[in-house]
């Protein structure tokens, strides 16, 4: 007789401690309704990884949550607080439609005519920045100056899609985008001349010196050097040695030095070396 | 009472004279005619170099007829920004060289002082015995003038705009250049291990390159962590190739596992000009017999370049960094003209260089670079 | 004579001063062992490999991370979180804190520690991807008084960007189970 009223009183105390039933799945940025037990009055908190509620409730009727307090992506815990004590249940809510791209392109310089040397790499985000773990086909573009566009369709694994591709023979901008159903995120990237090809120097007598000038600089693909690229002269004659550093200007490098009778000429960009010219004697 | 005015009188003249003899110098020349050694008038005359007393220092010169006082002055002082213009003559030693009846060398060594660090300049000066007294022949000096001309120059400067701090992640930003270390060689020295070695920019943009060593040892834990300093090129242009050295005092190659080393490079504003060269490069001996780099510089663009830094790297037989030193110009580089300057190289290292690389870092005050 | 309350006075300075004197050791030690434990493997990452010393320091910086978390969430005080977070997931954490608050709510994190597979590092070294098993004790307090505890295997996709000295956390999301 003892045991079943224990087990009546027991009863009635977990009616009125009210069980939280909420979706198993919600998606973010989507009001829904928690269905509850019980009776009396209850405090409830919805406790999310970026959001904190509490708000007073009935049990034994839906609790609405609003769109706004589901907003972050990830494990939510829905509690309430009785007069008979808490009661608690979890729930995921899960990202929303793709609505946005974090795209990374690397580097932003490029040589030419160098393989997997562009990276592409693009986080998938819904409106409310959760990363979008489904798997969506992120579109990746590559428009160089010239030639025919390449087009990379990629499936997104856990939100990210990443992709590599080889930079052209030609030197310029060349336009990288990524585009998830409405987002589109374009960058652009700079692709740029390679080593000095037949690196080759000149030499003209002055009146007191020799004026040494390269041949208009360009890579084997017949890009042209950048401007300010260093190139090194050395000469080499009976007083000892000369070196100086010349920048590139308008695709020329060109200096004047003194020369003492014999003398050797040699000249070097970086770690590309190039002709070398004697000069006899007699300035 | 009768002899008190007369007394009083002649006091008060002889004061005056005393006062007066004081003023004309009479005291100085009395210091010079003190001057009875070779080693006297240069040490004399130093010391007014040294308090900066140029009106006493022309005084004692022998020559001085043969150059304006101003000259004199710009000979030590310095001028157009140089690093002489921030030095200060610390301390020196003066010893003979040649000691004749009448006439004398010596030679002064004179450490300067400067914000680089301490500097020296050896002269040998001629002494002349002028009565009784020594004078110092204080060599002519000589200023190169540069011909009125117009030196064209067409600009080149990169300039950088980065993404903001406040810009969200994931917006484009501009690359840091990519830089290589082509060579690294660990030296043993008495007192010292010391990194040496190579580092290129191999991008088209201008680097500010920093390279950092860690001394690892048997158990692969890190000793002692050292920066390149000032014993690099920071500011890099495309394809240009500099120096670096980075010292460990204390520590000997033994206790040294590995090294890992670590170059960071940075996109920053930066100017193509001016373009330095470096003429007449030849391994030498200085007056006290050490083993020096010697060769001048030549500002061949149109601005003066206030302070240079001389690097050199020299390689051995094999191609390979045996060493690294550098060198203050304590004088200007004026346009055209060629500046001296001389960098030290251990004896036991002169001895195995094959070849050298000399890089000249600058700083202009108008470029503040 | 020493009396018997002098002689257990004498006994607590004996005690009392070796431990005062080992006092900043101790704290660097019970620091130490208070850093949650991580166990980080990128045997399966793509596209670039991992370097040890990244490695071993994604391991370090996360395993601070977590204990700043904690801290924060417990104390709500979310300057906690400057060290270590960063961007999404730092705006996250210092909503929720101040939501916190306002409901007169704190939460601690017992943690048992974490088993860590990279298994994302972009070519260019600025991002990586890691998914996190973490074995957690969570205790929800509501004006001082408990009102939720649970033992929670809960995995995490977490997104780390480097910093000058050191990887922050950018993004920290608690998963289903299947989405592995």
């Amino acid at each position: 007789m003892l045991r079943l009223t224990a087990c009546l009183l027991l009863l009635m105390r977990l009616a009125a401690f009210g069980e939280v039933h909420p979706p198993a799945q919600v998606t973010a940025g989507k009001g829904f309704s928690i269905s509850t037990t019980g009776s009396g009055d209850a405090s409830f908190y919805l406790i999310s990884p970026g959001h904190v509620a509490k708000r007073e409730v009935k049990l034994g009727q839906d609790i609405p949550v609003d769109a706004s307090d589901v907003k972050k992506a990830g494990r939510y815990l829905a509690i309430a607080c009785g007069s008979g004590g808490c009661n608690s249940a979890a729930f995921y809510v899960m990202a929303a439609e793709p609505d946005k791209v974090s795209f990374f392109l690397h580097p932003s310089r490029v040589r030419v005519k160098s393989n997997d040397a562009i990276n592409a790499t693009a986080f998938v985000f819904d409106q409310f920045y959760n990363l979008v773990l489904t798997p969506v086909t992120v579109d990746f573009k590559v428009i160089p100056k010239t030639g025919p566009p390449i087009d990379r369709p990629i499936k997104s694994n856990l939100g990210v899609a990443w992709m590599r591709v080889a930079s052209t023979p030609k030197q310029g901008p060349v336009k990288v985008i990524a585009e998830v159903g409405k987002a589109s995120e374009p960058r652009v990237i700079q692709q740029v001349a390679s080593d000095a090809c037949n690196l080759r120097i000149k030499a003209t007598r002055t009146a007191k010196a020799v004026l040494i000038e390269t041949d208009p600089l360009r890579d084997c693909s017949g890009n042209a050097i950048p401007d300010g690229t260093i190139v090194s002269f050395t000469e080499i004659d009976g007083k000892g040695k000369t070196t100086v550093d010349v920048p590139i200007k308008k695709g020329i490098a060109r200096t004047q030095l003194p020369v003492n009778g014999r003398a050797k000429i040699s000249v070097a960009s970086g770690v590309v070396i190039g002709n070398e010219i004697s000069l006899g004697g007699g300035l | 009472m009768k002899a008190f005015l007369p007394l009083f009188i002649g006091l008060v003249t002889a004061g005056l004279v005393a006062m007066a003899w004081v003023e004309s110098g009479g005291l100085a020349l009395h210091e010079m005619r003190s001057a009875g050694t070779p080693q006297e008038a240069v040490e004399a005359l130093v010391t007014d170099i040294q308090s900066r007393n140029w009106d006493r220092a022309y005084a004692r010169l022998a020559n001085s007829n043969d150059f304006e006082k101003q000259a004199f002055i710009r000979d030590l002082a310095g001028s157009s920004g140089s690093l002489r213009t921030y030095s200060s003559l610390e301390s020196f030693k003066v010893w003979p060289v040649e000691a004749g009846a009448d006439d004398a060398t010596m030679r002064v060594r004179l450490n300067w002082s400067s914000a680089v660090g301490p500097l020296d300049d050896v002269r040998d000066l001629e002494v002349k015995k002028e009565g009784n007294v020594w004078k110092v022949v204080w060599p002519k000096p000589q200023f190169a003038k540069v011909p009125p001309q117009v030196i064209p120059v067409n600009y080149l400067r990169w300039d950088v705009i980065g993404r903001g701090p406040t810009d969200d992640w994931g917006v484009q930003n501009v690359d840091n250049p990519n830089v290589r270390i082509t060579s690294m060689n660990a030296v043993e020295r008495p007192d010292r291990v010391v990194i040496v070695g190579e580092v290129v920019n191999e991008d088209t943009v201008p680097a500010y390159v920093n390279v950092n060593a860690t001394l690892l040892n048997s158990d692969s834990k890190p000793m002692d962590q050292e920066g390149s300093f000032d014993m690099i090129s920071h500011t890099l242009l495309p394809r240009q190739v500099s120096p670096y050295r980075i010292d460990f005092p204390g520590f000997h190659l033994q206790q040294v596992k590995s090294v890992r080393m670590d170059v960071k490079a940075m996109l920053v504003p930066a100017s193509a000009d001016p373009v330095i060269a470096v003429t007449d490069q030849k391994m030498d001996k200085d007056p006290l017999g050490k083993n020096v780099l010697r060769g001048a510089l030549v500002n061949q663009s149109g601005q003066t370049v206030n302070i240079a830094q001389v690097l050199a790297d020299y390689y051995d037989a094999n191609g390979r960094v045996i060493w690294v030193s550098d060198g203050y110009v304590d004088q200007a580089l004026e346009p055209q003209v060629a500046v001296p300057f001389a960098v030290d190289v251990p004896d036991d290292v002169a001895s195995k260089i094959h070849n050298y690389h000399v890089l000249v870092n600058h700083y202009s005050i108008h470029e503040g670079s | 004579m020493i009396s018997g309350l002098s002689r257990r006075l004498l006994r607590l300075v004996g005690l009392g001063l070796p431990i005062a004197l080992a006092s900043p050791l101790l704290l660097e030690v019970l620091a130490a062992g208070s850093l949650p434990q991580v166990q980080l493997s990128a045997g399966s990452i793509e596209p670039r490999p991992i370097e040890e010393l990244t490695g071993t320091n994604v391991a370090r910086d996360y395993a601070y991370a977590w204990r700043d978390l904690a801290q924060a969430l417990d104390h709500n005080q979310a300057d906690r979180l400057d060290a270590y977070f960063t961007g999404f997931a730092k705006d996250t954490f210092t909503q929720r804190i101040s939501d916190q608050k306002t409901a007169d709510v704190h939460v601690l994190y017992v943690d048992h520690g974490h088993k860590v597979k990279a298994f994302f590092y972009s070519p260019d070294g600025g991002e990586m991807q890691l998914l996190d098993k973490a074995q957690l004790e969570i205790q929800v307090y509501a004006g001082g008084k408990l009102i939720h505890q649970e033992n929670a295997a809960q995995d995490y996709l977490v997104l780390m960007t480097p910093g000058a000295d050191r990887w922050f956390v950018r993004s920290l999301e608690p998963i289903a189970g299947s989405s592995f």
